[in-house]
């Protein structure tokens, strides 16, 4: 039994669907990293998958319930989401931005209350964010600007978490660290995650499970050593690769053949 | 090591806790200034003028405690409605214009900016050169221009969901157009009527009528807290859609109902004082100066709203050598303390 | 991505579009000289045009009235759009304006104050007042927006902007309740409109156009990595404060010029560089010139619609623009696919 799951599945902004017909299941409890070219659609299933996008056809099922059918509120106290590029007003500080994570636990009146001050401190705690509290978010360097927003998500305090490339304009340090910070995320809150990435060694070391797609079609999915092929890379990036083990993890990684 | 992790999250838990206090302290303390304020103003304008009063008699005349005919017939006759309308219309300008802006995420995006004012304009001055009306009609003619307005313009940029952007842009094309009809109306109006609406377009506290008062007192009643109520799914909002339909806002629905609001608040205030610019404009920004940046405090920006109408109206009646409509001043008083507010930048960079 | 090919592309397409668009401006500076409220034949105004016949009216109304004013519609036209463009470009903001920035209100205030405290009279002497101010307020404003620790942000001068805006309006206002003759003289100028713009307001403000015009087209590199944020733009080794500050410059130049010349236009400036967008993707070094391009056709066709539909008497080229030109804008802006830059 999965929490999240999608059943022919067509997603689309105008005319052309991107994503057709795809049945998804995403494991309960796993890290799992969806790859694939530009415009491949990957990006698209995830906002699909977080109905940020409505289905044209199929549906998402949300604890075996359509999510097309549940209240927006509902879905955000399970499921939570980080955009790609998210937008903060001017000047905003660190505390601001993360405690208004908790908004789908809160009413119309019952603003804030010990709970939503723990969970917060909670996700500034969990991702080392807690000394940036005071600060404004545009002063931040990339790699604190993205663990806040990371930390804003934690706050939603749900049980899964889907993430859109949230490694983009971080440098190899900070994409570590922050694939790390999701690996802990997972190990000890027991977190579904689900994050777009692009590089693919990174997402065979730190993912339990990748879902390779093309043309708005999964090609492959499974545990990195089994779906990551030579084969695979081809059809997927059109590179011509050689995978080596991971002289440290002995995970696949891609090396360009020529 | 579980012994650090608690050790942490308590301390983590103390610097939230210090920075929401703070928060909370300076908001308090700003709002109860600008109350404080926007009180003593309104005394104020009540007490200066040819016939000079203290503040007790203003207050007590007011407050029905007592009844000195002389001083009753100047201040609640002449003086009242006007310190009124400077201070409902500001209130309401205040609240409209820092919606306005968080929601479509631009400080210029004031409703004078947007095609609102203009669509007001456009329909009180076709009123006063077409059908020569006057008084409470182009009051409700403007009422009627403002919010036809809001609604073409969400329904031109209505497009799978009414994007901010659009929005900004389809107003100001439909300002433009509002635009150049008033002016053409201008030109072929009889000079009489042309200066007659070339006032109303000026903007002035000092005409509105019993009646317009108490709907515009009313109206303020029922949407500033609706206001403030919905200011709180604002700023998950301000996030951007994506982020805040992640966390559980159905945004088109909260979105129009803000816009709705805001709309209604400037109508009202536009059709009972005229296109008084920059107080939409420059309300929200001064109260994130005075509460600290991004808080977006819609009390506070209605306050400093009041606040700039009132000193203007004062500055503009007995200051000055001969007496002025609002709308003239409200720039000369306004523009010196936003710069003053822009030059001095805290110097921990939070400004914007 | 721009990869070389798709950019090498897109120069094919715009290089041949801008001679298009260059040939259209011919043709409605053309019209604008044939066409007018007086009925002027074909054959007049070419043999107008070539000199011959110099003592009819017809002569005197085509090369004293319809070509000046055609080429200071072409020039002022040309500066309002270039300066709409580098100024939303270095704002980043799509509603920024030279109206927005203290030009069109700094040089009424100083019309005014030129009438009431010199007692100058007449159109071609108090351009240069309208000059002066404008250039003026929006280094007042660009001063102001600098104050602080982080320099002109976008924010702070649009800010900045209203507010001087705010003020010059103020004092302008104040002054014309209280003096009539100020009143009347302020009316002529505030009307926006090239009728009654003749060859000596020409020359005096067309070298100002015509350079900063030159200037403008420099701008276009540097307005490329302004718009991808101040941190890229110096991470591309830009120097942010000078390009502002130069860019800022050409703004003043071109936008008081054409502001002096023919009063408050609006809407050219504003919605030209938006159209240029639309057309170009976000290249400023096909905006630009674009912009330069496309704005004077629209003005002129503004201008003669003006004058043809109102005839014998005009409509000012503000109206026209309003009523005609927004709904184009709209549904640009509806159907199109605007780029949020």
């Amino acid at each position: 039994m999965s929490r999240l799951r999608a059943e022919g599945l067509t997603l689309g902004y105008d005319a052309e669907p991107i994503v057709r017909d795809l049945d998804v299941t995403i494991l309960d409890g796993k890290v799992t990293a969806i790859v694939g070219a530009n415009a491949c659609g990957k990006s698209t299933l995830l906002r699909g998958l977080a109905r940020l996008l409505r289905p044209r056809q199929g549906s998402v099922l949300l604890d075996e319930k359509a999510m097309a059918g549940l209240s927006t509120l509902e879905v955000a106290k399970v499921l939570g989401l980080l955009p790609q590029s998210p937008l903060a007003p001017d000047g905003i500080t660190v505390a601001d931005l993360v405690s208004r994570g908790r908004y789908p636990h809160q009413g119309w009146f019952r603003t804030w209350n010990d709970r939503d001050h723990d969970a917060v401190a909670r996700a500034l705690d969990a991702t080392g964010t807690a000394d940036l509290v005071d600060r404004p978010l545009r002063q931040l360097s990339g790699g604190q600007r993205q663990r806040v927003w990371i930390a804003m998500a934690l706050a939603q305090d749900t049980d899964l978490l889907l993430l859109d490339e949230p490694t983009t304009y971080l440098d190899i340090n900070h994409q570590v660290e922050l694939l790390r910070l999701l690996r802990t995320l997972n190990a000890q809150a027991g977190k579904t995650i689900v994050a777009v990435l692009h590089d693919i060694n990174l997402a065979s070391r730190y993912c339990d499970h990748i879902i390779a797609m093309a043309d708005g079609a999964i090609v492959a999915e499974g545990a990195p050593s089994e779906v990551i092929t030579a084969e695979l890379v081809a059809k997927v990036f059109g590179l011509s690769c050689v995978i080596v083990p991971d002289p440290i993890a002995g995970t696949p990684i891609i090396v360009p053949a020529d | 090591m579980t012994a650090t992790a608690t050790r942490t999250s308590a301390a983590t838990a103390a610097a939230l806790r210090a920075a929401r206090r703070h928060r909370a302290v300076r908001a308090f303390a700003a709002t109860t200034g600008l109350t404080a304020a926007v009180a003593a103003l309104f005394v104020l304008t009540m007490m200066v003028g040819s016939f000079r009063l203290t503040a007790q008699e203003v207050v007590t005349s007011v407050l029905h405690l007592a009844d000195v005919p002389s001083v009753d017939f100047v201040v609640r006759g002449l003086r009242l409605p006007t310190a009124l309308s400077a201070l409902t219309v500001g209130l309401a300008l205040g609240a409209s214009g820092t919606v306005f802006q968080q929601l479509l995420r631009n400080p210029l995006a004031s409703p004078d900016f947007v095609g609102i004012t203009s669509g007001a304009s456009l329909a009180a001055v076709s009123g006063i050169v077409l059908f020569q009306v006057g008084g409470l009609a182009v009051c409700l003619l403007a009422l009627g221009g403002a919010v036809t307005a809001a609604l073409v313009m969400y329904l031109l940029a209505w497009r799978d969901g009414v994007s901010g952007y659009r929005f900004i842009l389809i107003g100001i094309g439909v300002a433009v157009f509002f635009e150049g009809l008033t002016g053409y109306m201008l030109i072929k109006a009889e000079l009489f009527e042309a200066r007659q609406a070339m006032h109303w377009l000026t903007g002035s506290v000092g005409q509105a009528s019993d009646q317009e008062l108490k709907l515009l007192g009313g109206a303020l009643v029922v949407l500033l807290p609706l206001a403030v109520i919905l200011s709180r799914k604002l700023r998950v909002l301000e996030l951007g859609d994506d982020t805040a339909r992640a966390l559980g806002s159905r945004v088109e629905l909260t979105r129009a109902a803000l816009l709705a609001t805001a709309v209604l608040l400037v109508a009202l205030a536009v059709a009972v004082a005229g296109p008084i610019v920059f107080v939409a404009l420059v309300a929200g920004p001064i109260a994130n100066r005075l509460l600290g940046p991004a808080t977006g405090g819609i009390v506070a920006a209605a306050l400093v709203g009041a606040l700039l109408l009132l000193s203007a109206d004062l500055v503009a009646v007995h200051l000055l050598p001969t007496a002025l409509p609002t709308g003239v001043v409200t720039g000369a008083v306004g523009a010196p303390y936003l710069l003053w507010l822009l030059a001095t930048t805290n110097r921990k960079g939070a400004g914007g | 991505m721009s990869t070389p090919t798709v950019r090498a592309r897109r120069a094919l397409a715009l290089g041949p579009g801008l001679a298009v668009l260059g040939v259209i401006l011919a043709l409605v500076a053309f019209l604008s000289i044939t066409l007018g409220s007086r009925d002027i034949g074909l054959s007049d105004v070419l043999r107008a045009l070539a000199g011959l016949d110099g003592s009819s009216i017809e002569h005197t109304v085509t090369v004293e009235m319809r070509v000046p004013r055609t080429l200071l519609g072409v020039l002022v036209g040309a500066a309002l759009g270039v300066a709409g463009t580098v100024l939303q470009g270095v704002t980043r903001n799509p509603l920024a304006d030279t109206g927005i920035m203290g030009v069109n209100s700094g040089a009424a205030a100083f019309v005014v104050l030129a009438i009431t405290v010199l007692g100058v009279r007449g159109v071609n002497v108090y351009i240069w007042f309208a000059f002066a101010g404008a250039i003026l307020a929006t280094l007042l404003v660009y001063v102001i927006a600098s104050l602080g620790r982080e320099g002109a942000t976008p924010v702070k001068l649009a800010l900045a902007g209203a507010a001087v805006t705010a003020g010059m309006g103020s004092l302008t206002t104040g002054i014309v309740m209280t003096n009539v003759d100020a009143l009347n003289e302020l009316r002529f100028w505030q009307v926006g409109s090239l009728a009654g713009r003749y060859a000596p307001i020409l020359s005096g403000v067309a070298p100002f156009l015509i350079a900063g015009l030159i200037a403008s087209l420099a701008c276009g590199r540097a307005l490329n990595g302004l718009a991808l944020g101040e941190d890229t733009a110096r991470g591309l080794g830009q120097r942010v404060g000078l390009t502002r500050a130069a860019a800022f410059a050409v703004v003043a130049v071109l936008a008081g010029a054409a502001t002096a010349a023919c009063g408050p236009i609006v809407f050219v400036g504003l919605i030209v560089p938006h159209l240029a967008r639309f057309i170009c993707g976000p290249d400023y070094r096909w905006i630009l010139p674009y912009s330069m391009l496309l704005a004077p056709i629209v003005l002129l066709l503004a201008d003669v619609v003006g004058r043809v539909v109102a005839a014998p008497g005009e409509l000012q080229v503000g109206v026209v623009l309003g009523v005609l030109g927004a709904p184009v804008f709209v549904g640009i802006v509806r159907y199109g696919r605007l780029s949020e830059a």
